[in-house]
């Protein structure tokens, strides 16, 4: 169980290379989709970590998940802006905030909660993302000028349809479950 | 322990005695009958064809005006990379569901034979043109070249012909699974579960291809999207071959350790493997774009990652088979580090034509790692090395385990039995399409390095030096396809043989059991829809960039060209 969270740090470190994290930055999609959910992944590798070390503090703050997930939320939601992006790469100290706050205020939580939240807490989080995801694709492809001063519009561009084909599969996942009846099946 | 192995007993007896008593049914045998007939027609006619291009290619052999090399080439890439293993898959999987999943419901065995008809439908229509020489575009039909539009009509029919069979068996795997609740799919069905969500879904970018160039091939529209088109194509291609080498090792993991007389691989293991080709396969289409204009060098790197991240499964596939033949040959009494080896039944073609296949795909993966690798693609290319390689893991690899399979499945669909001088016979053919291949792709593979074009016709480039240099390789070329084309006959002999005219008697469908002390696969692995969007996903990921780039940026698109 420990072993993951190692791996999760591990993982974190690589993120956090110069070569690593400048190549991923290089690229407006890759940043968005590549690098911010291997941070969160990172961070649900490490939760088992924290979550043995403060016990009283998950159950006590966390008890049905909602907490953690807003919480989550509110920082993926943080990190879809245009502006966000820009300053993580101009400013130093957002920069660092980028690479505590999605593993640790992102992914860990994301990790506590996820078990702990009721089918329908779980369907509504991915209905949510779904929306905010086909916004920010409208946004982005549609948009008339430059959103980004680090990126180019056919960046922009490309970041807009990963957002639309993402949505497209969470769809797809909601279509199924809400088709599927597993019961039938067990 | 002893309760365990006596109940294991008791329904095994029960399975061969509920087997022997009923077999195949009828209805569902002359399915699979008509597309295993198909398949071995089409290897037939195709290796005609294959000869005599490697002949014109040694400069052997000149073709007639009227039939040349590129429409040897189309047909004979068309009969054996689309009709031979689509066919062959379809037959041996609806086979394998009849028989794992108590046979095929009525509304299914019509969905097969409407999909025969509209694949064989298409497929005329495809050879049409290709015999009038109107669409000499060889099996990567993509554009510029552009052939009759009755073509890529033809191939709209072989698309849904297939996925209506694709239907049929998801239709059929999802009643079993409602019949059945808490149960896992059996593994030969999963693995069919697995091909056939990869055929639909990797069907679908050559469907959207197909109907962009119908239009410009009837000259409608003025221009293409070349990028656009290509990346569409190899999204299918790709995962074309990894449908056949999917099929190929769901034999190795289900059918031969039956046949050595073992147990199969750990479950739950197999089952990852499976999803994860599922899960990873289309997205490898990039690497045969390595080269391609128009996708930059840093999405060109990560997909470096996503080819390799295929190679995976494999390695965990190799080392599998490996550990399953070693644990088999030690039950048998098999000593030493290595002399287990002793113990495996060399002399039984169903064993011994897959294990080549195996042992086959070492070099062909490692090759195909090779070809993955942005600068060692560089070099090879658009040389025969690829040809040499793609014979190598489609030639040997997944050929050979389909002769393997037919050994066995052809006595079990017709109720008849495989003789011993039909065993040795395939051991005969079986040594004999080793050595052909191997001096064949070898010599591909060699004169590649060495610099030599594929896909043209035998060229002396008015007698340079470096191009007269290449001919002994070709010579080898010649020979290891003649000695292919008496494999070709031989195992066509073999299964019309055993389809019509062997001794009557039950022969039994080898599907492997787990071992005893087994745990429960978690029902996690059952989550097909899970899976499948987990793919898309991935997909998207893989194209979004370059798809975005290749439409905003676009040139001004290509006319049709007809180069020969």
């Amino acid at each position: 169980m420990m072993k993951s969270s190692v791996y999760g740090l591990l993982l974190l470190l690589v993120l956090m290379l110069p070569p690593a994290a400048d190549f991923l930055e290089s690229i407006m999609i890759t940043h968005m989709h590549m690098q911010m959910p291997l941070l969160v992944i990172s961070g649900i590798f490490m939760a088992k970590f924290f979550q043995n070390r403060f016990t009283g503090f998950f159950s006590k703050w966390n008890e049905n998940g909602v907490p953690g997930i807003l919480l989550f939320s509110i920082i993926l939601v943080y990190w879809s802006l245009p502006r966000t992006m820009d300053e993580a790469l101009t400013l130093t100290s957002v920069e660092v905030f980028k690479f505590i706050s999605l593993p640790f205020l992102g992914g860990v939580p994301l990790r506590d909660s996820w078990p702990k939240l009721s089918s329908f807490w779980k369907h509504a989080l991915i209905i949510f993302f779904t929306i905010l995801f086909l916004a920010l694709g409208w946004l982005y492809i549609w948009s008339p000028v430059q959103l980004c001063n680090n990126y180019l519009v056919i960046e922009q561009i490309t970041l807009g349809w990963g957002f639309i084909s993402t949505a497209f599969a969470m769809v797809i996942y909601l279509i199924y479950s809400y088709f599927m009846d597993f019961s039938k099946y067990e | 322990m002893e309760t365990v192995i006596k109940q294991t007993g008791k329904t095994q007896a029960f399975k061969d005695k509920a087997n022997k008593v009923m077999g195949i049914s009828l209805e569902d045998a002359k399915i699979t009958k008509s597309y295993l007939s198909v398949a071995f027609l089409a290897i037939l006619l195709g290796g005609i064809l294959g000869l005599l291009q490697g002949l014109n290619r040694a400069g052997m052999l000149e073709l007639p005006a009227w039939l040349n090399y590129y429409q040897v080439l189309t047909a004979h890439g068309l009969l054996l990379v689309v009709v031979l293993s689509a066919f062959f898959t379809i037959g041996y999987f609806y086979a394998g569901l009849s028989h794992t999943l108590g046979g095929l419901l009525p509304k299914v065995r019509k969905m097969a034979w409407i999909g025969f008809w509209m694949k064989i439908f298409g497929f005329v229509l495809a050879v049409i043109p290709i015999l009038m020489n109107e669409a000499s575009v060889m099996y990567t039909f993509y554009p510029p070249m552009a052939a009759s539009p009755i073509f890529y009509i033809g191939l709209v029919f072989i698309v849904l012909g297939v996925w209506m069979c694709a239907f049929g068996a998801f239709i059929n795997v999802a009643s079993w699974r409602k019949r059945n609740p808490g149960q896992h799919i059996p593994i030969l069905s999963f693995f069919a579960t697995g091909v056939f969500v990869l055929l639909f879904f990797g069907s679908i970018p050559v469907a959207i291809e197909v109907f962009t160039i119908i239009p410009w091939a009837f000259g409608w529209v003025e221009t293409i999207n070349v990028m656009v088109a290509r990346t569409l194509f190899w999204a299918f291609g790709h995962t074309l071959v990894n449908i056949w080498y999917l099929t190929a090792v769901s034999a190795w993991y289900v059918i031969v350790p039956k046949i050595i007389g073992g147990r199969r691989w750990n479950d739950l293991l197999t089952r990852i493997v499976v999803i994860a080709l599922v899960i990873m396969n289309i997205t490898g289409g990039f690497h045969h774009q390595i080269i391609d204009p128009g996708i930059s060098e840093p999405v060109k790197y990560m997909h470096v990652f996503m080819s390799l991240a295929i190679g995976f499964p494999s390695l965990m596939t190799a080392y599998a088979m490996f550990a399953v033949f070693e644990r088999t040959a030690r039950k048998k009494g098999g000593r030493g580090l290595i002399g287990w080896y002793k113990k495996l039944p060399w002399g039984d073609v169903r064993f011994l034509a897959p294990f080549i296949a195996m042992a086959a795909f070492i070099p062909a993966g490692a090759g195909g790692i090779v070809q993955s690798t942005n600068q060692l693609n560089q070099v090879v290319h658009n040389t025969m090395w690829i040809v040499g390689h793609f014979h190598l893991t489609l030639g040997m690899s997944v050929v050979m385990t389909f002769f393997g399979i037919s050994y066995w499945l052809i006595p079990y669909v017709s109720k008849r039995m495989l003789t011993p001088q039909i065993n040795k016979l395939g051991v005969i053919q079986t040594i004999i399409w080793t050595l052909g291949m191997i001096i064949m792709s070898g010599a591909m593979h060699w004169v590649g390095l060495l610099g030599s074009p594929r896909r043209t016709s035998y060229s002396t480039y008015f007698d340079n030096a470096t191009a007269l240099s290449w001919d002994p390789y070709l010579f080898f070329l010649a020979i290891g396809g003649t000695l292919l084309m008496i494999g070709v006959l031989m195992q066509v002999y073999a299964v019309f043989y055993l389809m019509f005219f062997a001794p009557k008697g039950n022969t039994e469908f080898p599907v492997a059991d787990v071992e005893e002390d087994e745990a429960p696969t978690p029902r996690w692995t059952e989550r097909w829809g899970l899976w499948i969007v987990c793919m898309i996903v991935l997909v998207g990921m893989a194209y979004v960039i370059p798809l975005v780039d290749f439409i905003v940026n676009a040139p001004p698109g290509s006319p049709p060209y007809k180069t020969w």
